[in-house]
């Protein structure tokens, strides 16, 4: 009725309904659990606050989070430099000025999804084929997908700014190149110092999950110690990683202030070659290794077929919907459900400290710690996708949060409403549009981390991918990564839809 | 001599096609309604909306063929502005004079503007302090703005001067300050909603639904056809 009246749900439900998948999750978590494993998850949680400190250990702990972050950071320089190049050639606005055609960039900005559309664990097993256990190959499967992704944000940015700066100059005689430089850049530098100094974040936790996958550094070592349940060890990795990121954090902040943050971006290459002959870390020119999948390219292209037959498409596309429907569903609406429990600033903190601990856990040890307690389902991975992205989206909301005018709130206890339902429609509802907004495009983000945690699950595309990389069914691994390809730029586009609408 | 001249020059839906020729040394204001399309035509006459009929000569050529430093002899004043938000009063100011110098000038600008005794001249010209150099424009009054606007204008050095509603955001004192200034150069066409400042021109223009009505000296237009131009039907 409501809808046959164009009434639509308040902001605040919209972002708690997709809470509604936590009843089949917890239910299906109750059937597989089995209570050998809630000692262990109660000694992993204990360990947090008891890490080991043994000196050898924290020296190679040391010696793996220096080859993470020289990883991250050569990546993270390589991405910036190439995907600003790209992104300027992907601007309609510049190329259009520059030759007075559109396509170029349109036709560029399309060859480029599916670079960025594969998760940087696929490229890293799919160059790990190729090249063998090579430094570069870490640093290769994080600068595909992040300069694309970065050139993908400038052209947007550069192509949303109305260009009346750009038309007024172009009218005073200004030469293209000058005007494009005075009059298009300045304002989107800002937005676009901010975007690459939070990838380096992402870079840093990107090259900690390379490791756990076997590309070397600190994620090896936790995933060493994941396995062999010694979870002191672990903790203290994740504590000096957790200080890592605090610290780069800090630097980005200093530097993003003046032009800092460049200069640090054309130094790092040479700065990091110099590192790893310190940390005797191979970043040789990468080879091909003999035996890879072009050798026996006509048997390649004969059995493309063969392999498109044999694989059950329907049912793999339809496991990693449900598992990214599902992993959604607890990212989104569990920030906001916790805080519903716990409106009042003090546990709010607490929570907020809790959002910082799922993310800096990385998915797959959520999920092998999970499955401590309980079967591999895609209940787990699920459930571990959507708690480490909780951890992401928790954040949002508090920043969403503390920008919220109170005055509504205070209208509304003033009027003598109950505490939780004055912050469901004094501070959630006006927070919910841009935390719905973000959603959208983290739905997006979970789709294509199915990937990792595919493998826990036993279902759906990413533990098909896995299965045809240990196999060497290269036929398999070509079409799993189109598929994955077309499935994420789908998404992309349903994610766009959906920002619109909000 | 001749500096600008349309034949038949019109956009569709907006302006209806005209013959008009402006002269070196001239000074016109346009009157009309809101609407009535005189900042169209100002759009017409420095080629930020192209006719899509007939004619836009500069000095002779086809203003479409015009080439960048040819271009830079029109200068405009816009009703929103136009200037990059993001860059200093000082910055704003030299992209004034970017079509006179080099690709590394420009970046010179961006990263340490170069020539800051000639902004503050220019700043001290239309009435604003040069400690505003180095603020952000971002940070200005609307007025301010305004100003660093006609400042940039003043650094291009253009033969002719177009400008779209100069005044709005000024009080009386600064308008009638500012409006000497812009009358100052050489060449002008000036739209404006204060029909009892016409006897300061040379030449009325006068707009009414997209079309040509009045073209005259300003002792020429008298109260009915002012009331005309102005009216609804």
């Amino acid at each position: 009725m409501a809808l046959q009246r164009g009434l639509k749900p308040a902001p605040a439900l919209m972002a708690l309904a997709p809470g509604l998948v936590l009843l089949p999750l917890g239910l299906g978590l109750l059937r597989d659990l089995h209570a050998g494993g809630a000692e262990q998850i109660g000694r992993f949680w204990l360990a947090a606050f008891q890490p080991s400190l043994e000196r050898s250990l924290l020296t190679h702990q040391l010696t793996g989070l220096q080859v993470t972050a020289l990883t991250a950071l050569l990546a993270w320089s390589l991405s910036s430099c190439i995907g600003l190049v790209l992104g300027l050639l992907c601007s309609t606005t510049i190329v259009s000025t520059l030759t007075g055609l559109r396509w170029p960039a349109l036709m560029l900005r399309r060859c480029l999804s599916p670079l960025r559309s594969i998760h940087e664990m696929v490229w890293g097993l799919l160059l790990l084929q190729l090249f063998g256990l090579n430094g570069w190959v870490a640093v290769l499967a994080i600068v595909l997908p992040y300069s694309a992704l970065l050139a993908r944000v400038l052209a947007d940015q550069l192509d949303r700014h109305e260009p009346l700066a750009l038309t007024a100059l172009r009218c005073a005689g200004v030469p293209a190149v000058a005007n494009l430089f005075t009059s298009l850049i300045p304002p989107v530098a800002t937005a676009i110092r901010d975007h690459i100094g939070h990838r380096l974040d992402c870079a840093l936790r990107s090259a900690l999950l390379l490791g756990i996958f076997g590309l070397g550094g600190l994620g090896t070592e936790l995933m060493f110690s994941m396995q062999s349940l010694r979870f002191r060890e672990l903790w203290s990795g994740l504590w000096l990683m957790a200080l890592l990121l605090a610290l780069v954090n800090l630097l980005i902040r200093r530097l993003s202030a003046g032009h800092g943050l460049l200069l640090l971006l054309l130094a790092l290459p040479l700065v990091t070659m110099q590192w790893s002959r310190s940390l005797h870390h191979d970043l040789s020119l990468p080879r091909w290794v003999d035996g890879a999948p072009w050798a026996s390219s006509a048997q390649w292209i004969e059995g493309m077929s063969q392999a498109w037959i044999e694989t059950p498409w329907l049912e793999l596309v339809g496991e990693t919907l449900l598992i990214t429907l599902l992993a959604s569903g607890v990212a989104i609406a569990l920030p906001p459900l916790l805080r519903l429990i716990a409106p009042a600033p003090g546990p709010g903190r607490i929570v907020k400290a809790g959002w910082l601990l799922m993310r800096l856990l990385p998915a797959p040890l959520t999920a092998l710690l999970l499955m401590l307690a309980s079967k591999p389902t895609i209940t787990v991975a699920a459930l571990a996708l959507g708690l480490h992205h909780s951890g992401v989206m928790g954040l949002v909301l508090e920043d969403g949060l503390a920008r919220v005018d109170d005055r509504e709130h205070q209208a509304m206890v003033a009027l003598g409403a109950r505490p939780r339902s004055a912050w469901l429609f004094g501070v959630l509802s006006p927070a919910s549009k841009r935390y719905l907004a973000y959603a959208a495009y983290r739905s997006d983000v979970i789709l294509r981390d199915t990937a990792v945690v595919g493998l826990v699950g036993g279902a759906g595309l990413g533990w098909q991918l896995m299965e045809a990389l240990s196999s060497f069914h290269w036929q398999q691994v070509g079409w799993l990564v189109l598929v994955y390809a077309a499935l994420t730029l789908l998404g992309e586009l349903l994610c766009e839809r959906l920002q619109e609408m909000t | 001599m001749s500096l600008l001249e349309l034949r038949r020059a019109g956009l569709t839906g907006r302006l209806q096609p005209l013959d008009l020729t402006i002269h070196r040394g001239e000074t016109t204001v346009l009157l009309g309604r809101s609407g009535a399309g005189k900042s169209s035509l100002i759009g017409l006459c420095n080629g930020s909306l192209p006719s899509d009929q007939g004619h836009v000569l500069w000095r002779g050529q086809d203003l479409k063929r015009c080439r960048p430093e040819q271009r830079r002899q029109i200068g405009t004043l816009w009703q929103d502005l136009r200037l990059v938000e993001e860059l200093t009063v000082l910055q704003n100011i030299n992209t004034g004079a970017l079509g006179r110098h080099s690709m590394v000038w420009a970046l010179r600008n961006l990263l340490q503007p170069p020539e800051p005794e000639i902004g503050s001249a220019i700043l001290r010209q239309v009435g604003l302090s040069s400690d505003l150099r180095d603020q952000r424009v971002s940070g200005l009054s609307g007025g301010e703005r305004q100003r660093v606007a006609i400042a940039r204008l003043l650094r291009q050095q253009p033969m002719l001067v177009l400008v779209d509603e100069p005044l709005s955001a000024l009080d009386p004192g600064l308008a009638s300050d500012v409006l000497n200034l812009l009358l100052h150069q050489s060449s002008c066409v000036i739209s404006l909603h204060r029909p009892d400042l016409m006897h300061q021109f040379q030449r009325v223009l006068g707009l009414r639904q997209g079309e040509l009505v009045v073209d005259a000296a300003p002792s020429a237009i008298n109260e009915s056809t002012l009331a005309w131009l102005y009216s609804e039907d």
